[in-house]
């Protein structure tokens, strides 16, 4: 996990396109109180740009009817929101506890120096992101790393030193 | 009388008010449960688990003191080695990242980390790795600084602007070692009750950009009073120093206790009205600006009194109900008509249905208890012919349009008695400098209709004379607050039985509607 309170602005307003819309709409009506709508609307925001940005968290509040801090609080707390553009590949590395004691930091230090990006960051060519986040839910199977949504398991370096060359 | 329950603290018998939580109930018994996340006005929210409690009855072994209520019978375990431990190991864990310079830090002398840390761990830190360093010095908007290596997360501040101002601002945004109190970009705070989060932060982490690092609380005289920003007139401590050589200053205004009026707030205007009693005074006696003795300038008023063919006598809606009451007493005894005009002292539609009220004086609902008419056309028709104003710290210049004072300061001679210096008072051919209601005691009526009472907090090294032993001076048959407080009694029929000294610390409620409705 890293510093995630800082948000992008793009300068342009964020609004959902017809079909997003429609999906917020038919969604919304599923909750009884408006406020648990911010997980779905944020996800809602980042199939349609792919990441999510303060214009789009904004807009999100606003259409809830709920405070922007609000928003933001959720959207930093869960890493699988991605609050900039992400690479090409997007990794992120288990850090918690079973994936802790099972070796995830050679992992990370591996990553940031073969693959020269540091957690919460992208690297300038823009083909890797790296994230370091809480409990994947793959304990058992420690240290886990997920790329793009896929999950790979009982993680070595070398393991990911294949994997990445298949990659690329 | 709130019904009671007998528990058990710690094995011993204890009688406390029922409906309340552990917390509170105990605290209020003297018996302290320490807890940071918990605050009376906003709610458990059982974050930080520094107040769990031992209860014997099957529950579970541990609950948060916070969120438990007080049964009859329940036996309360506070002292048990368990207890201890996991006071001691929730202050490690609030210590992990916490800067350890309380000597530097502006909250030093009134932090629950400090006073806890002292009481309930006392251990030396164990910790070797690097602190997680955040960031300090944000400006949040209103006025207040925050700095985030100080919080403990107890999210009060949060809570704060989502229950009490309903603006939000706050949140707490990612989560472990990085979680923070931030402000959504560009969305600082923007409500006028904004510097509360600095009282109810438990820690040096929001600080009030006025007042930090100007004294060490430690310092500060802690002094009880009434805000006069406005009519709700909001429990109040004044805090002041006198420092070496110098003379005695308030640093601010805190908001105090009262349920009945203000509960634990007080807005912002209000806070910063301590500057009105520090700046701008007046403070020499003055004819036709020429700096005079008090009582060369007394003898002056009185000879114009004397001279004039009618007078009026002009007070100020913030006067007390004493000074009120002086000064009618003192009218009738010279003849003249007394007039409370102050529209100017209304701003219309700037109340809320908190705590600001339109009216930003303390006390016209006097002017009604005691019958001072404070409208245009009764001013008009006493001003009428008249030669001499003598304006009690009524700012008149708020309420005239400018051509109109103009014309009436061509008619008649202004004199003023008053605390402090404006464009009116600059205007008045004799000035009497006199104690504001910081240096004096008084008591005012609130736009509820709430009679309160407050005391003498600041004593300058040059006192003025109070209002009161002004007007006695200028001729008038009271001679101190005693006395205007047993005439009021003997006098206004529905003061007939509340002995002013002794009203108690949240006022007494005046019920007749003819006060509790005064035109606001
Ligand atoms: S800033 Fe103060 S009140 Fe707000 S969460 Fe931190 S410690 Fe609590
Ligand atoms: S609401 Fe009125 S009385 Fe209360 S603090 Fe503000 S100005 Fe003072
Ligand atoms: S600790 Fe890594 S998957 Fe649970
Ligand atoms: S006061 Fe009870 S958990 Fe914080």
């Amino acid at each position: 996990m890293s510093d995630r309170s800082q948000l992008i602005e793009t300068g342009q307003p964020f609004n959902f396109d017809a079909q997003r819309d429609a999906e917020f709409e038919r969604l919304i009506k599923r909750y009884p109180s408006r406020e648990s709508m911010i997980l779905p609307a944020l996800w809602l925001v980042q199939e349609q740009e792919g990441w999510i940005s303060a214009e789009a968290m904004a807009y999100v509040a606003d259409r809830i009817g709920t405070f922007a801090s609000k928003v933001y609080e959720v959207a930093t707390f869960y890493t699988m929101y991605h609050l900039q553009p992400k690479g090409k590949y997007h990794i992120c590395v288990c850090r918690t506890l079973s994936c802790y004691l099972l070796g995830k930091q050679e992992i990370v230090d591996y990553i940031i120096e073969h693959l020269d990006v540091r957690p919460g960051e992208v690297r300038a060519d823009g083909l890797y992101s790296f994230e370091e986040v809480e409990c994947l839910g793959h304990c058992g199977s420690a240290p886990v790393v997920q790329i793009n949504g896929e999950f790979y398991e009982n993680m070595t370096v070398e393991k990911l030193e294949e994997l990445l060359a298949t990659l690329q | 009388m709130a019904e009671k329950v007998k528990l058990f603290v710690n094995g011993q018998e204890v009688e406390v008010e029922s409906g309340k939580n552990l917390i509170d109930a105990i605290g209020a018994i003297g018996i302290e449960i320490p807890h940071l996340c918990y605050h009376p006005a906003l709610g458990a929210d059982g974050n930080c688990r520094l107040c769990l409690v031992g209860i014997e009855d099957g529950r579970p072994p541990l609950v948060p003191a916070c969120k438990t209520r007080v049964a009859e019978g329940m036996k309360v375990q506070l002292d048990t080695g368990k207890i201890k431990k996991i006071q001691q190991d929730i202050m490690e864990f609030e210590l992990i990242n916490h800067p350890i310079d309380c000597p530097v830090c502006d909250q030093a002398g009134e932090c629950k980390l400090q006073d806890y840390y002292m009481r309930y761990d006392a251990q030396p830190s164990r910790m070797t790795v690097k602190q997680v360093l955040k960031s300090k010095k944000l400006d949040f908007g209103c006025g207040v600084v925050h700095d985030q290596e100080r919080c403990v997360l107890c999210a009060r501040c949060v809570r704060f602007t989502r229950l009490i101002t309903k603006t939000g601002e706050l949140g707490i945004v990612n989560r472990t070692d990085y979680a923070r109190v931030e402000i959504f970009p560009g969305r600082p705070l923007n409500n006028r009750y904004a510097l509360n989060v600095v009282d109810l932060c438990p820690v040096g982490a929001m600080t009030s950009q006025d007042f930090r690092f100007k004294q060490r609380v430690w310092f500060l005289t802690k002094s009880p009073s009434i805000c006069h920003g406005c009519s709700k007139g909001c429990n109040i401590f004044i805090d002041h120093n006198r420092e070496k050589y110098k003379d005695d200053i308030i640093y601010r205004f805190r908001p105090r206790h009262n349920e009945k009026v203000n509960g634990y707030f007080m807005c912002d205007d209000g806070r910063m009205t301590y500057k009105l009693e520090n700046d701008n005074r007046l403070l020499g006696a003055m004819i036709d600006k020429r700096e005079t003795g008090f009582n060369e300038a007394v003898e002056a008023v009185r000879r114009e009194l004397s001279q004039a063919a009618k007078t009026v006598i002009l007070v100020s809606p913030n006067a007390s109900l004493e000074q009120m009451y002086a000064l009618q007493q003192f009218a009738g005894t010279i003849n003249a008509q007394v007039s409370g005009f102050s529209d100017g002292y209304i701003k219309n539609g700037d109340g809320d249905d908190f705590l600001i009220q339109d009216d930003k004086s303390a006390n016209r609902a006097t002017f009604h208890l005691l019958g001072i008419d404070d409208t245009r056309a009764g001013f008009d028709t006493a001003v009428a012919g008249a030669d001499l104003l003598l304006s009690f710290d009524n700012d008149l210049s708020l309420s005239l349009p400018q051509t109109d004072l103009d014309q009436l300061l061509g008619q008649v001679k202004l004199i003023t008695v008053g605390s402090r210096q404006n464009d009116f008072v600059t205007k008045a051919s004799i000035k009497l400098p006199v104690a504001s209601f910081s240096e004096d005691s008084g008591s005012i009526i609130n736009c509820d209709g709430r009679l309160q009472r407050y005391d003498a907090a600041v004593i300058k090294n040059e006192p003025m004379p109070s209002m009161i032993a002004a007007i006695n001076m200028l001729g008038g048959g009271i001679v101190s607050h005693q006395e205007a407080r047993e005439g009021l009694q003997a006098n206004v029929p529905k003061l007939k039985d509340i002995d002013l000294d002794q009203v108690p610390g949240d006022g007494i409620a005046l019920t007749e509607n003819e006060v509790a409705h005064v035109a606001a």
